[in-house]
């Protein structure tokens, strides 16, 4: 057996091969700072970081639509703000208008103002948000109220929606955002439930004038009440201005359970937000685990790579310097 | 006087056989970086000793063959670590572009799914806004285009697989037939009792850059013929005869045959070894299985969104539209898809919807409703292929599969290299050319040459003594 310059500089050359090689992947994971540039690098590691990353992005969608949801919901609640406030103003004008010393010019005026309120009540319930109605249900394009042009003081009937003041042109369809995987979340409130006291999905088609109310028809025959002077005669016009108080905190308390309710999801959605904040750093962490580059273990591989590669060529270097062929 | 004589002829022995063995180094010295060259040695002979009297004198001396240095055993050696390195070698190029064709950096095929079904997602939010309707189309569009690019893409490295084995092919017919003539070339010079030297070095050269490409397995015959066979047992080379290699395109497809003798015999990748093995493994057995992986996943989603995008209405109130196309196989209701329904899904995969207003985002033509939007935004999350594996997941599936079979490949190949570096070392230990070697034995034949000149010189001075005395 022997050693031949062959075999030598054959072996020289695949150490020098191997160490750049090397150099070379490792110089990679340094500049990209990723472990995982390609699916040979660690194959195991693939699905773990595809899940993740979509994950990451559906944890960004989510946590725009949740941006969004809470614009929508606040804009919902300044809107029944006003109404709130809208139904203390016909309340106060309403009890001023009860105290039986008013004459009927004063009662005309106090008329007036309460048509004024349900006027801005109706502005208030055809609000639009970008353009888009915001109490239409699914029927964003469609202006949601109406005045009825039939409407008769005389034929005004609880039971029968075609005889109030006030048309309804939207459906019952809340608009849902999804804010978690699988979960969505009311963001606005329709039309039908707020001003007319309908439950959505209830298939009900009216008020049961105990827990819910038509908002319209109360301040309308509350005008009709106080301009004919009708304090407490419930068969007489507008039903009396005493029972249209009564219905008023119906009416008020309608808006506040609504309302509370709309609080309550954008408490939630407060709450989903920072769960989803969490997540993302959770899931960034996964992510960086699988597939970024231990940064300092890299650097000090280079370094070490580096004084082989070194080692190597100097090796190298020396194998030429000596031969027999300078002994003769 | 005959004594004097007999002594310049065996003086003239030397000087040849030194002059001779000093050539043959010299020759050793020149090929010392030629590949596959075996040493060669003078191999040196008294002459027959003669009877003289009662004693037995020679007459020099003479070169009885310069035979090569040989090992078998280590040939043998590398020509079986040369087929595993012809395969892993040929397969090392396809699968680097197999993983740049299934990525997973940040344009690879699963951020398109998961962009498409984000688009779908953020549409839920603004369900009458065009320019989100626009976008899930768009989206849309990119995906369908990702599976079909890949699946140009798989094409085109069978394609490439093919021009590199039609390549090939001539190559090693030339061998074969080179094979087959230095047979008969060997078979003529050994029976004169010589050895063929360099037409053997070549002939090994050669048997071993075969096992290389198609994983040729030689066999020596008793009149030194090297028989050459695939790994089947179907002749390549057999004395004085090569058959050879012919390849034939049906359609898009390279079938590879041998003609052997009047025979034509079709040849699949379990008859070949080395190259043509990995190179064919990976065009029939290995791309096939990924191209109808996606073809799975392409059949799942279009379908998944498509049923889902009938059930729901457009803002123009139409219903039942398809988003993307069906796939050609599509079955309406079958037990469970199998590979004949999913196959082609993925190339023809394509947006038909053209209309954003007929994108079905809800359940009615209302502007608000997201019902449907939701709906198909959730089959992207959903574990929807064998109850096992989302569509992100799936694709992570197939680029595993790659990963791993090039990772297997890279370790595999860096171990052949070795072995191959180890036996190539080995080989040259036993039977390649050392320049140490090679300048002891010159010092020793030029000595040879100098003695036997002096000797030369001293029988000429004995010879002059003896024709002195008459003078």
């Amino acid at each position: 057996m022997k050693v031949t310059e062959q075999s030598t500089y054959r072996l020289m050359q695949s150490n020098l091969n191997r160490i750049t090689t090397d150099l070379l992947s490792l110089r990679e994971q340094g500049a990209s700072g990723l472990r995982l540039n390609r699916p040979s690098d660690d194959p195991g590691a693939i699905r773990p970081v595809l899940n993740t990353r979509s994950q990451l992005q559906q944890n960004a969608r989510y946590l725009e639509t949740m941006g969004q949801a809470g614009d929508r919901m606040a804009a919902t609640d300044g809107y029944l703000a006003q109404v709130e406030n809208l139904l203390v103003q016909a309340k106060e004008l309403a009890i001023n208008a009860a105290n039986g010393s008013l004459n009927d010019a004063d009662l005309g005026i106090l008329a007036d103002q309460i048509n004024q309120i349900r006027q801005e009540l109706l502005n208030t319930a055809n609000a639009s948000v970008g353009g888009k109605y915001l109490f239409a249900g699914y029927q964003q394009a469609t202006q949601p109220f109406t005045v009825n042009p039939s409407y008769d003081p005389a034929l005004y009937d609880p039971a029968n929606p075609a005889t109030w003041w006030a048309g309804y042109s939207g459906d019952d369809n809340p608009f849902q955002l999804e804010i978690t995987p699988g979960e969505v979340i009311s963001t606005t409130l329709t039309g039908s439930e707020l001003f007319f006291g309908i439950a959505n999905g209830s298939g009900a088609t009216s008020p049961d004038g105990v827990n819910s109310i038509d908002l319209f028809s109360v301040l309308t025959r509350l005008e009709e009440a106080v301009r004919a002077g009708n304090i407490d005669d419930p068969l007489q016009a507008g039903g009396s201005v005493q029972a249209q108080l009564e219905n008023l905190e119906i009416a008020a308390n309608q808006n506040r359970r609504l309302r509370s309710g709309l609080g309550a999801r954008a408490a939630r959605v407060d709450q989903a937000m920072a769960h989803q904040e969490n997540a993302r750093v959770d899931l960034e962490q996964i992510l960086s685990r699988y597939q970024d580059a231990d940064i300092i273990k890299v650097f000090n591989d280079i370094v070490q790579k580096e004084t082989a590669f070194q080692a190597a060529l100097n090796v190298t270097g020396r194998v030429s310097k000596i031969s027999i062929l300078d002994y003769f | 006087m005959a004594g004097l004589f007999n002594a310049i002829n065996a003086a003239r022995t030397s000087l040849e056989v030194n002059q001779k063995s000093i050539e043959v180094i010299g020759n050793n010295i020149a090929n010392q970086t030629t590949e596959g060259y075996s040493r060669q040695q003078a191999i040196v002979h008294p002459f027959p000793a003669m009877h003289y009297g009662d004693f037995f004198v020679g007459h020099g001396v003479k070169i009885a063959d310069i035979r090569r240095e040989n090992d078998i055993f280590i040939d043998r050696q590398i020509r079986g670590k040369a087929v595993d390195l012809g395969m892993q070698e040929a397969m090392s190029r396809p699968l680097g572009e197999l993983e740049r064709v299934f990525g997973v950096g940040d344009n690879s095929l699963s951020t398109s799914i998961d962009s498409f079904f984000d688009a779908v997602q953020e549409l839920s939010a603004d369900p009458a806004d065009l320019v989100q309707r626009n976008n899930v189309i768009f989206q849309g569009q990119a995906l369908a285009t990702g599976f079909t690019s890949t699946v140009a893409e798989l094409d085109s490295i069978k394609e490439n697989i093919n021009i590199s084995l039609l390549s090939k092919i001539e190559t090693i017919n030339a061998q074969l037939s080179e094979v087959a003539d230095l047979n008969d070339r060997i078979a003529s010079i050994e029976v004169h009792g010589q050895t063929a030297n360099s037409a053997r070095d070549q002939r090994d050269l050669l048997a071993k850059s075969l096992a290389g490409t198609i994983g040729a397995i030689a066999y020596e015959d008793s009149r030194g013929m090297l028989a050459l066979q695939l790994p089947t047992g179907l002749p390549l080379v057999q004395g004085g005869m090569a058959m050879s290699l012919s390849a034939e395109f049906t359609g898009s497809n390279l079938n590879l045959q041998l003609q052997a003798g009047g025979v034509t015999r079709d040849l699949n990748l379990r008859s070949l070894g080395g190259e043509f093995h990995g190179l064919l493994t990976l065009r029939d057995s290995f791309i096939p299985s990924l191209n109808a992986d996606l073809d799975r996943l392409a059949y799942e989603l279009a379908v998944a969104v498509n049923l889902q995008h009938q059930a729901g209405t457009g803002l123009d109130s139409t219903s039942g539209n398809l988003f993307f196309s069906m796939p050609p196989n599509y079955q309406p209701a079958p037990p469970d898809p199998t590979a004949a329904e999913y196959l082609g899904a993925a190339r023809q995969l394509a947006v038909v919807l053209t209309d954003p207003n007929q994108l079905a985002a809800g359940f009615s033509s209302a502007p608000g409703d997201n019902r449907n939007a939701l709906a198909i935004a959730a089959i992207g999350r959903e574990y929807r292929i064998g109850g096992t594996d989302s569509f992100t997941s799936l694709y992570g599936k197939i680029a595993a599969t790659v990963g791993s079979e090039s990772n297997q490949n890279q370790l595999f190949l860096k171990g052949a290299e070795d072995a191959m570096v180890q036996l190539e070392n080995f080989r040259d230990g036993l039977v390649g050319v050392s320049l140490e070697e090679e300048m002891i034995s010159l010092i020793q034949y030029q000595r040879g040459f100098q003695s036997s000149a002096k000797f030369l010189s001293t029988v000429d001075e004995m010879l002059s003594a003896l024709m002195e005395i008459r003078r």
